[in-house]
């Protein structure tokens, strides 16, 4: 019995019995469970599973920690109204919040936070990590961390920038079908059949393979493809909104197109929007990423997280995780978007069931 | 039986209206090619005299629509012409590689479809327990994973630190079927993995979405157990979204496997569409990406008729 | 207390009941300590207006709190059982085979994926009462005596398969399958047109009888519980304002409110005449056919005069082609042949096509207040909007015309000036879309089912605004109902729809006296009364199989 194994259950036993001394019923069961699970696990898995337990443990415990610090610091800091749909907010959705911020940071300042430049070579291909490099080297001596810091600024950026033409198109395209109707209504549907007919990452690897891999290529191709779903929804949501009484009663006024989308319809079709915004990004993010891990995307030097992957992907038959963090770093983003998307959905829809 | 019928029959020609309408865009993409596919093919580099050659060889100086039908009419009957690169056979290229990849597509279809059904209904019917929850929190998280970073975790920890299955899927002719579903585990696992987290997902809404109608409180209000009211009162007007998202994910499969092949090094379609389109082998590109979407359309065809079906309203007319 | 059910016994007693609901991430009161006791055979009529928490009632009597509500406190004992600590199984066991639920709306409670007799029989198969066939052969008999047509056949059809009023009475049915002690109807006829209401009603009242069945009926209709209930309930905002025999709470109400209840269909406006002057009509619809794109003819021939200062009231039930003819007359759908002229001119028949004055003239208020007002947009903005657009208003002046307008339609300016729609009542929102057709300053407003939404001492309300406003400004109204107390008090004029097509009108007084034609007199004669005999009286000048959807062909 080692020293770990014994403070670790004291410590478990000792939080168990405070929880229930206090009648802090589901924090005695969450811990007494994760004593039960200890238990089982270490007589089978030794001390290093109980290790292993304890570690995912700790790691939930400091994720949900931080979570619901970030969203009383958030709830403290915004207006009224926000604060109170804040407090609505689950734990997920709390942690979804603070990774898309630390990101966000890690974009906008990343010369100032990485330590090295993002194609400088500083040391021999793969080179483990060390107090210089707290990653690592990649394939060609280049500091990882710093990489992985450009990147949130450069993978990041180009997905923000195609989402953004995307939803300008598709969502002028549906507000404008949705209140002409009529033969636009029905040829913008018909070209959104279309291309959507054809599968994303098809449709992107053809008109790559014509157009090569340029930026402006990229962001183009992807926010055309990606169009035809902002537009059908934006379509759904507009229309739904359009059959209302209140849009009749504009247009009888004599109200013209602009008027209506801009102040009838729009300010009913936010939160629908902002919640697609969120996904739509998931999947630009995920398709660029996509591209970049098959070569097609960002050109190197750049550093770009998809194309990490795949320029260290060899390291992986060494039982080495280093390709894992790049990947890692995507997943967690579209994650962390996904919480707060599933949060936001669920309060727009209203929907109650227990 | 008269509107169904005429239903049916409308969307089977709207599907291949579509299909047909796609091949046009496929086709006239590479059109659009700054100067022309010889040109780009062989690079700046290139003499007059070769680039001429390969116009006459590839026909260059015909009208377009006349080459669009010639390729229409061949692709019709498996031929797609010949590889700018190795000069093969295109079809010869495809034939192996699209029934590995169609293997492994349905390999993942057999296990995910009804697993994730399954699991889709049990979250409905343990809305907001700790169940669901956990099951919330664990789809959302293998969606939002890209499919290499599945992939490459599942190689880190099945094949490389312990060793039970093969990390790279390559294939030989005489393998048995039990060697060949092991060879093809952890692609069709990663595959089976972010599928069946959509279409869980995806049913279990569908369901929910039914449980707020008058009939299902009516069922309730009848004293039918819960399980029955899930089973016997939502299911069987659940089938029509069922049926979409089932379709939506196994189309998924199809271009899912593009990045999973190649992550496995898998023979597969995908695998060799990457390959053209680096190598800009035009023939090879345009005759994948018109499997592929004529794949994906036609499972969307499948499930819109598979909907129209099963609507009682269409099923039993006045 | 009853006293015809004196010395029956107790079946359900509820003492205290309170339920709360989920809004808001709290937990606010619904019910507050509601009490209820009924007999066996007793039927109870539970009456009060939107919100007053009837429908919630009615669900827990079986032990049932709904999605986001819950049972906080109290005790409700079903023939001994105490609901509220029973375990849910428990509970669930009696549900459809002691206590049965009738439900609002047939169509929409009816699973579209079963035949009607399969879910007829999922009740007492599951309970093991009758073996498939016994219960099949049991649904046909109560078909039967529910004078449902074609009792043998029509089990086997599919829900979309049957009309309305035939899968009400099909639900009825479906409730007695197992014999229950109690019946929860829940506005079993509120979906209804006047003329199917009557036959649901008697079938109801029938089978009730026959098999001596307790009930709780829930309603806003006087006259409807009037004909059904032994004993009748009101409640208000989740309490009870009090409880008498029938006879007793018509005839001598105690409370105010509910006296108030009683005195509403009393507001009368003097009817006026058109002028002889030889004044041009105001809107004159000239033999009007219109359809839907792809859909057959929906109106058929229609003509009619509206002349300035005026109400004409469009009557008819739901399809009869009442609020198209608006849609017409808007120019929201243009006419296939004949014209509507404006004071003599036509006008054209697309609103798009029209000049920005001819619009101004039309203005419409409407049915639903929560959709026709925008919830994102401010009341200023709202009432602004039409005097910015039409008289060029604007800083100042602008907001002087909105305070002017507020003022008129009796809400203080200071104090919803700049609130949004949803923080509004339902009268109050419908205030609201008044004052917006009135800042166009229109002579002639279309008024679409403007009160059916509202409760009734609301409406009441909303009917006398509309009238001193007629006076104040000379405007003409076309009142589209299909209420014909609405259309008593307010009317001028009657144009009676039928299918399409205007099968009678002419000045009210006319309309009222007879003879009438056969349709309008069918409609007139199934507006239920509070006289506790009416339906009997009517049933039995029709003859029993001569009432309703059959009578009206």
């Amino acid at each position: 019995m080692s020293t770990f194994v014994i403070v670790y259950y004291s410590a478990l036993i000792g939080a168990s019995c405070l929880a229930a001394y206090y009648k802090q019923r589901s924090v005695f069961m969450l811990i007494f469970t994760l004593t039960l699970i200890s238990f089982v696990l270490g007589i089978i898995g030794g001390a290093g599973a109980l290790r292993f337990v304890a570690t995912s443990a700790f790691v939930l415990a400091l994720a949900a920690g931080t979570s619901y610090a970030f969203r009383e610091f958030l709830i403290l800091i915004s207006k009224p109204g926000l604060a109170k749909e804040l407090r609505t907010a689950p734990l997920t959705a709390a942690f979804g919040m603070f990774v898309i911020f630390t990101y966000a940071i890690a974009g906008i300042f990343a010369p100032w936070i990485a330590p090295h430049g993002e194609a400088e070579i500083i040391g021999q291909a793969f080179a483990p990590a060390d107090e210089n490099m707290l990653l690592g080297a990649d394939q060609l001596g280049r500091d990882m961390f710093s990489r992985i810091i450009y990147g949130a600024r450069n993978s990041v950026g180009l997905a923000l920038v195609a989402t953004l033409l995307a939803f300008l198109m598709g969502a002028t395209a549906g507000l404008l079908a949705a209140v002409k109707g009529g033969w636009f209504d029905q040829l913008m549907g018909r070209t959104a059949d279309v291309i959507m007919s054809i599968p994303s990452l098809i449709f992107a690897l053809l008109i790559l393979s014509i157009f090569g891999t340029g930026l402006q290529v990229i962001v183009i191709v992807v926010a055309v493809i990606y169009s035809p779903r902002v537009f059908r929804l934006t379509r759904a949501v507009a229309g739904n909104i359009v059959v209302m009484d209140f849009i009749e009663a504009a247009k009888l006024r004599g109200e013209g197109d602009w008027y209506l989308i801009r102040k009838e319809i729009l300010p009913n079709a936010t939160a629908p929007l902002i919640a697609e915004f969120g996904l739509e990004f998931c999947f630009v993010f995920l398709l660029i990423a996509g591209l970049s891990f098959l070569g097609l995307g960002i050109q190197p030097p750049t550093a770009d997280w998809g194309s990490m992957v795949r320029e260290n992907a060899t390291l992986i038959s060494f039982g080495d995780i280093t390709p894992l963090i790049p990947a890692a770093a995507i997943a967690l983003l579209t994650v962390a978007i996904n919480f707060v998307v599933d949060w936001m959905l669920f309060r727009t829809s209203g929907l109650k069931e227990q | 039986m008269g509107d169904l019928t005429r239903l049916v029959f409308k969307r089977l020609g709207l599907g291949l209206l579509t299909i047909f309408v796609v091949s046009v865009l496929i086709f006239f993409a590479v059109e659009l090619l700054p100067g022309d596919i010889a040109e780009a093919v062989l690079g700046q580099g290139a003499t007059e005299e070769t680039v001429a050659a390969m116009r006459e060889q590839l026909g260059l100086d015909r009208p377009a629509p006349v080459r669009y039908f010639e390729w229409l009419a061949g692709a019709v009957t498996g031929d797609f012409g010949v590889s700018l690169v190795s000069g093969e056979r295109v079809s010869e290229a495809i034939s192996d590689r699209f029934v590995n990849t169609l293997f492994l597509a349905s390999y993942a279809a057999v296990i995910a479809v009804p697993i994730s059904i399954m699991l889709g209904v049990f979250t409905a019917l343990y809305r907001n327990t700790i169940f669901d929850r956990v099951a919330n929190v664990m789809t959302l998280t293998t969606i939002s994973s890209p499919e290499f970073f599945l992939g490459y975790i599942l190689i880190l920890f099945l094949a490389v630190r312990t060793t039970m299955f093969p990390a790279i899927s390559s294939l030989s002719g005489d393998m048995s079927l039990f060697d060949l579903l092991e060879r093809t585990f952890l692609p069709m696992l990663t595959l089976v993995l972010v599928v069946t987290a959509h279409m869980m997902r995806m049913t279990r809404a569908a369901i929910i979405n039914l449980l707020a109608s008058p009939y299902i409180e009516m069922a309730r209000l009848k004293g039918t157990p819960p399980w029955k009211v899930i089973v016997k009162h939502a299911l069987p007007n659940a089938w029509a979204p069922i049926i979409n998202v089932v379709a939506l994910n196994l189309a998924y499969l199809i271009t899912g496997v593009v990045l999973v092949e190649v992550v496995f090094v898998y023979p597969g379609i995908g695998q060799l569409l990457v390959d053209a389109v680096s190598k800009r082998d035009f023939p090879i590109v345009q005759a994948c990406c018109l499997i592929f979407a004529a794949t994906f359309i036609l499972l969307n065809l499948a499930a819109d008729v598979g909907a129209i079906l099963t609507n009682p309203r269409l099923r039993h007319p006045k | 207390m009853n006293d015809k059910f004196k010395n029956a016994e107790v079946l359900l007693e509820i003492r205290d009941l309170k339920i709360e609901g989920y809004s808001d991430e709290t937990w606010v009161p619904i019910i507050k300590g509601v009490d209820l006791t009924l007999h066996r055979g007793e039927v109870l009529g539970l009456i009060g207006e939107s919100g007053a928490g009837k429908s919630t009632i009615g669900a827990a009597a079986m032990g049932y709190a709904r999605d986001g509500t819950r049972i906080s406190d109290g005790s409700i004992e079903f023939d001994g059982m105490e609901l509220t600590t029973a375990t849910e199984a428990e509970r669930r066991a009696l549900r459809g085979s002691r206590i049965a639920y009738v439900a609002q709306s047939a169509a929409a409670s009816f699973n579209p994926s079963h035949k009607i007799i399969d879910q007829h029989t999922e009740a007492p198969v599951h309970y093991r009462i009758k073996k498939r066939m016994e219960a099949q052969e049991d649904a046909m008999e109560l078909y039967e005596r529910l004078r449902l047509p074609n009792p043998k056949e029509i089990g086997f059809r599919y829900p979309h398969q049957v009309s309305g009023g035939q899968l009400q009475r099909a639900m009825t049915a479906m409730a007695m399958s197992c014999r229950p002690d109690l019946i929860i109807f829940d506005e079993p006829t509120t979906a209804l047109d006047v003329t199917t209401q009557i036959e649901v009603l008697a079938a109801i009242r029938d089978i009730v009888d026959q098999f001596n069945t307790a009930a709780i009926y829930i309603t806003h209709d006087l006259a409807v519980v009037a004909q059904m209930a032994d004993t009748i309930k009101v409640l208000l905002k989740g309490e009870e304002v009090e409880q008498a025999p029938t006879q007793v709470m018509l005839d001598n109400p105690q409370e105010d409110y509910t006296k108030s209840l009683w005195a509403v269909r009393s507001f009368h406006s003097p009817q006026r005449h058109r002028p002889a002057d030889g004044t041009e009509p105001l809107i004159s619809v000239q033999n009007v056919d219109a359809a839907y794109t792809g859909g057959v003819k929906v109106l058929d021939d229609v003509s009619f005069d509206i002349y300035p200062g005026m109400t004409v009231a469009v009557v008819g039930e739901s399809g009869s082609g009442k609020s198209t003819t608006a849609r017409c007359i808007t120019g929201l759908l243009p006419p296939m042949s004949g014209q509507i002229l404006c004071k003599g001119e036509p006008l054209p028949p697309r609103y798009k096509d029209r000049t920005r004055d001819q619009l101004r003239q039309a203005q419409m208020i409407y049915q639903m207040a929560d959709t026709a007002l925008n919830p994102k947009v401010r009341i200023s903005e709202i009432i602004g909007r039409p005097a910015q657009f039409y008289g060029g208003l604007h800083g100042p002046a602008l907001k002087q015309r909105v305070d002017e307008l507020l003022d008129l339609i009796e809400l203080e300016p200071s104090k919803y000036y700049s609130r949004y729609p949803p923080e509004l009542s339902g009268g109050q929102k419908q205030r609201i879309g008044i004052a917006r057709a009135l800042a166009a300053e229109p002579e002639f407003i279309i008024c679409d089912e403007v009160t059916s939404a509202l409760d009734q001492l609301v409406a009441e309300g909303i009917l006398k605004l509309l009238d001193r406003l007629q006076d104040e400004f000379g405007l003409a109204y076309m009142f589209i109902t299909h209420d014909l107390a609405t259309v008593r008090s307010i009317a001028d004029e009657v144009v009676v729809m039928q299918h399409g097509k205007v099968v009678e009108q002419g000045p009210k007084d006319e309309m009222f006296t007879p003879p009438h034609h056969p349709y309008t007199d069918l409609l007139l004669s199934s507006v239920p009364e509070m006289d506790p005999e009416w339906l009997t009286t009517v049933l039995e000048e029709r003859g029993v199989d001569n009432i309703g959807e059959s009578a009206g062909n």
